[in-house]
């Protein structure tokens, strides 16, 4: 055991997950509107950079995919509850089911693939996924996408604003501790033998395509789910969101964060997507040659990520001679 | 003793000053494809302002342009219209990509802000919200396809090809341009996408060749991809004539596709022999010693439209300015001679469906005004 | 039929682009292993080498290919000294030069997107705008041209690997660096040469393709797609895979609109499904490398 604090051993991962609830979502409530508007977004980013870890960083499976699923989830859960007229539990089901069914049918064919060329078929999805939503006609409504809907009524409540705030913060939260618990499972602990060494985890009797097969599907579904949480924050879709652009940020997201670790995961998702907006009334349109520069130096300094610099002064605290 | 009250009394006076002014937002793009468009329409703007400002501002107060840049990303925009409305913008004017203008408009709609897109042509802008806070003053797709269709009467078409390009405000033209041929009952006998990336148009152009049409009809508004299509036109030495989207009125092509537009006609919402353009010309020069396009004039009639609304309403309060800006009528600097913009009957469209003009490239300069409107 | 002669100068002289694309992956995976994303940029960069050489100042043809490829040279050459060398050098997994590279990939297109304006930049033709027909083949001047240059590149490429003592050094590499090393080959100057010969054969791949597609802050991402696609279907394994890659890319992509029955829209889907379908069913690429 790690941990000395006995604080921390008694409080269970459930109150903890509660406890971090009630801050996140409680800190919207604080927030003016576009404050709001910020940390929702931020919130989602988060949320797909700790599936997108688990995929790549965990698993070690690069894939550009990731925001297709995105949007298979947004525009399913709208079209269903808007031009099918299903009713939101049944809406959500059939768009997870659609996720599920994306994801299986490439990654079943995909695990044969081995690291870029994996990365190459995702990329061709992506693609061809854009291409789908600006041909899709009145169903994904072309270039234009999707708008002029609100999200239903639940029990004659509408959540909105902070309220629907606290909805992405459950997300995250639970996404969080989904990953967690799975990393720290025997699933985690097969995925990172199959990132390290796909023979000797075959030796050692795991199911090396299963295991790829299951966490692509599932990261996909998580960020699916993300996607039809993102519907409802701005209440229209459209392509441009979920194009190549984003999945490559959300790459970059996560190894400069430090690959392999949630908590890398978060650090970079909240620092570059709020780096255009911290830099762009500083240094103007040079925001993104900053941003390109700042990505490299961080791979060069830092290559296991900035978690990596919280990883030595713990342990200068500590004193521990071990790393 | 004196000195605070004097510090205190200059805090009051800058404080005034600060809230004197009256706050624009301005949503651009500085990094991302919208770029090319979205640079000069912005320039236009400050220039616009600039002009605004030293005649005494409006109101008697100075405007104040609150530009941010949105890398062409609609969830970044809709974030950016929230912070501009929250750091008091009582106008917001969009000139990043069509889709970020619509994800704005989901905000601007909540927090009962005037909006206004100087440029966007999509026309799907003001049909899928119903927002009576956003008017959009850019040249129309539907517009712009009867524009050049009433130009071509003479030529007696029936059987005509389209080609666009798949960036977003390609395949909305091309739509629009769809829908109008269809409705002049023209047969669209073939019908071409290039992608944004391709190294040739050549099949494209060639499957139209083999459809023998009589006019060819572009709705394509990345210029690299054009000049494509223009260049695969001249190579297979193809003869039937050429109608373009407004995007052939941008000045680049001039040096962009050399030896390669002779002769192609397109519809434009600038007339380079109109008196108001001749002095905007002439002021803009003078006073930034560059060159504008049309690109300039549309931020610059976009500010001035905004000022005009503001100045009418006599007030900054949102909902007077709505009412002012709905029952505007202005003239500009875009438009054929003459042209107002206005927003008869709750329309939000406020170009001018008779304001647009055909041009001809002769040799690669853009010639004069040969049509006008869509008689 | 005439149409399908005409069409493949056309798509031969696309496809020799990609393959040249291809290639720059190529020399630089072959002895280091690193997928480099940046090779579109470096394209993207030669592209408005040859406006500011050829169309601003207008030096002539070859004077101005020759700086600009020369530049290049440097360009590979330093991305390799400032990125790379310290990664590989410091142990780091293959996988973070790839990404520090696709980094540099924002950088270069950034440094361009501040310092150019956003339009498309005209690049001349290298023997002006004109068609040579010969027999039932037609095409532009620069098809032809396109076409030769990467046929010489290739060949050379190919030359260099079978018959030189440097080429097996680079192909020693590739296959065993530590026995490469212990054999006295100098690592570090192969893996510079790699990243300056790629530079080079990606920078004459842009100046090819931009008198059609002109010099664009926007460019590079597709040509990088193009080229990685025509090297994994031609396969790592050959010199000549990534030519055979990118000339099927091409033919694909251009046939599928000429001749295939479906909407117009979706056309630019097909190569992208034929990719996927291809990855799975022959992972390893066309050519298979010589055991």
């Amino acid at each position: 055991m790690k941990s000395e604090n006995p604080l921390a051993l008694r409080a269970t991962p459930l109150i903890r997950g509660a406890g971090a609830f009630i801050v996140l979502a409680g800190a919207a409530f604080f927030m003016g509107d576009y404050h709001n508007d910020v940390y929702r977004k931020l919130l989602l980013w988060v949320t797909l950079a700790l599936g997108y870890n688990f995929l790549f960083g965990v698993c070690g499976q690069v894939a550009f995919s990731h925001f297709a699923f995105y949007g298979i989830g947004a525009y399913s859960i709208v079209i269903f509850l808007f031009q099918l007229h299903l009713p939101f539990p049944l809406a959500a089901i059939c768009g997870i089911a659609l996720c599920i069914a994306f994801a299986l049918a490439v990654a079943i064919p995909s695990t044969r693939l081995e690291g870029f060329y994996l990365a190459l078929v995702t990329l061709a999805l992506g693609q061809l996924f854009i291409v789908v939503l600006n041909e899709g006609g009145t169903v994904t409504g072309g270039t234009g996408g999707i708008a002029n809907y609100r999200l239903p009524e639940i029990y004659g409540l509408r959540l909105r604003g902070p309220w629907y705030t606290a909805v992405i913060a459950l997300l995250v939260v639970a996404t969080y501790a989904v990953l967690v618990r799975l990393d720290r499972s025997w699933f985690g602990r097969a995925c990172r033998a199959v990132r390290d060494n796909p023979e000797a985890a075959a030796a050692m009797g795991v199911d090396v395509a299963r295991t790829k097969v299951i966490a692509f599907t599932l990261t996909s579904v998580l960020a699916g789910i993300g996607g039809m949480v993102y519907a409802f924050v701005d209440n229209t879709v459209n392509p441009p969101i979920f194009g190549i652009e984003n999945a490559f940020l959300l790459l970059f997201m996560v190894i400069v964060g430090g690959a392999g670790r949630h908590a890398g995961a978060v650090i970079g998702a909240v620092l570059l997507f709020l780096l255009p907006f911290w830099l762009s009334p500083l240094v103007g349109h040079h925001h993104a040659l900053v941003f390109g520069v700042l990505v490299v130096a961080a791979i060069l300094l830092e290559p296991r990520g900035l978690i990596g610099i919280y990883d030595r002064v713990a342990d200068r605290y500590k004193g521990s001679p071990s790393r | 003793m004196k000195l605070v009250a004097m510090l205190a009394a200059a805090l009051i006076a800058v404080a005034a000053q600060a809230q004197d002014t009256i706050k624009i937002g301005v949503i651009t793009d500085r990094v991302g494809v919208s770029k090319p468009y979205s640079e000069p329409a912005t320039e236009g703007m400050v220039f616009g302002a600039n002009e605004i400002n030293k005649k005494g501002g409006v109101l008697g107060r100075r405007l104040e342009l609150l530009v941010e840049d949105d890398q062409s990303k609609p969830d970044v925009s809709a974030a950016l219209a929230r912070k501009l409305i929250d750091q008091g913008a009582v106008f917001i004017l969009s000139v990043s990509l069509s889709p970020a203008t619509q994800q704005q408009q989901t905000v601007t709609m909540e927090a009962k802000t005037p909006q206004m897109t100087p440029m966007n042509s999509a026309d799907y802008l003001t049909t899928q919200l119903d927002n009576p806070y956003f008017w959009q003053t850019g040249p129309l797709g539907s517009v712009q396809i009867a524009t050049l269709l009433a130009h071509a009467k003479k030529q007696n078409l029936k059987r005509v090809a389209l080609i666009t390009d798949n960036s977003d405000l390609g395949q909305a033209i091309g739509k629009a341009f769809r829908g109008g041929l269809e409705k002049a009952a023209m047969q669209v006998v073939d019908e071409e996408v290039v992608p944004l990336g391709a190294t040739s148009a050549t099949p494209q152009m060639q499957k139209i060749r083999a459809a023998n049409p009589d006019a060819m009809f572009v709705a394509g508004v990345v210029t690299a991809t054009n000049v494509l299509i223009f260049k695969a036109y001249r190579e297979l030495g193809l003869k039937f004539p050429i109608h373009a989207s407004y995007n052939l009125s941008v000045p680049i092509y001039m040096t962009a596709a050399k030896g390669l537009v002779n002769g192609i006609t397109f519809v434009d919402a600038y007339d380079p022999d109109k008196p108001e353009v001749k002095a905007f010309e002439a002021t803009y020069r003078k006073e930034t010693g560059k060159e504008p396009a049309n690109l300039h004039g549309y931020g610059y009639d976009g500010i001035m439209l905004v000022a005009e609304a503001i100045k009418k309403a006599g007030s900054t309060d949102k909902e007077k300015i709505r009412a002012a800006m709905q029952s505007l009528t202005y003239g500009g600097v875009m438009g054929a001679k003459g042209m107002k913009y206005h927003f008869p009957e709750g329309k939000r469209t406020g170009f001018d469906p008779n304001g647009m003009v055909v041009r001809v490239y002769e040799g690669d300069r853009q010639g004069r005004v040969v049509h006008v409107g869509q008689q | 039929m005439q149409d399908f002669f005409e069409l493949a100068v056309g798509a031969a002289a696309s496809g020799c682009v990609y393959g040249l694309i291809g290639l720059a992956y190529l020399l630089i995976i072959r002895p280091t292993g690193i997928i480099n994303f940046a090779v579109g940029e470096w394209a993207m960069l030669a592209a408005f080498g040859g406006y500011v050489t050829l169309t601003k100042y207008e030096w002539p043809y070859p004077v101005g290919m020759a700086v600009v490829l020369g530049l290049m040279f440097v360009v590979g050459w330093a991305t390799e000294r400032v990125v790379v060398r310290r990664l590989v050098e410091g142990g780091a997994p293959l996988l973070a030069p790839i990404l520090a590279l696709l980094g540099m990939l924002v950088v270069f297109r950034e440094s361009i997107s501040v310092t150019f304006p956003p339009d498309p930049h005209p690049v001349p033709d290298a023997f002006g705008i004109g068609r040579l027909e010969l027999g039932p083949i037609g095409g532009t001047y620069q098809s032809f041209f396109t076409i030769v240059t990467a046929l010489g590149v290739f060949i050379g490429a190919w030359l260099f690997f079978e018959r030189t003592v440097a080429g097996k050094a680079f192909e020693a590499v590739a296959l065993n660096r530590r026995a490469a090393a212990l054999m006295g080959i100098d690592l570090t100057r192969v893996t510079a040469l790699s990243f300056g010969a790629g530079a080079v054969v990606a920078g004459l791949g842009g100046l090819l393709v931009a008198p059609n597609i002109s010099a664009h802050y926007l460019m590079g991402v597709p040509l990088a797609i193009q080229g990685f696609t025509a090297l994994v279907i031609g396969g790592v394994g050959r010199v000549a895979g990534p030519l055979l890659g990118g000339l099927l890319l091409a033919l694909a992509e251009q046939l599928t609109v000429r001749y295939a029955p479906v909407p117009a829209g979706y056309a630019q889907g097909v190569p992208l499904v034929l990719l996927m379908v291809f990855l799975l069913l022959r992972p390893t690429g066309l050519l298979k490398a010589k055991v």
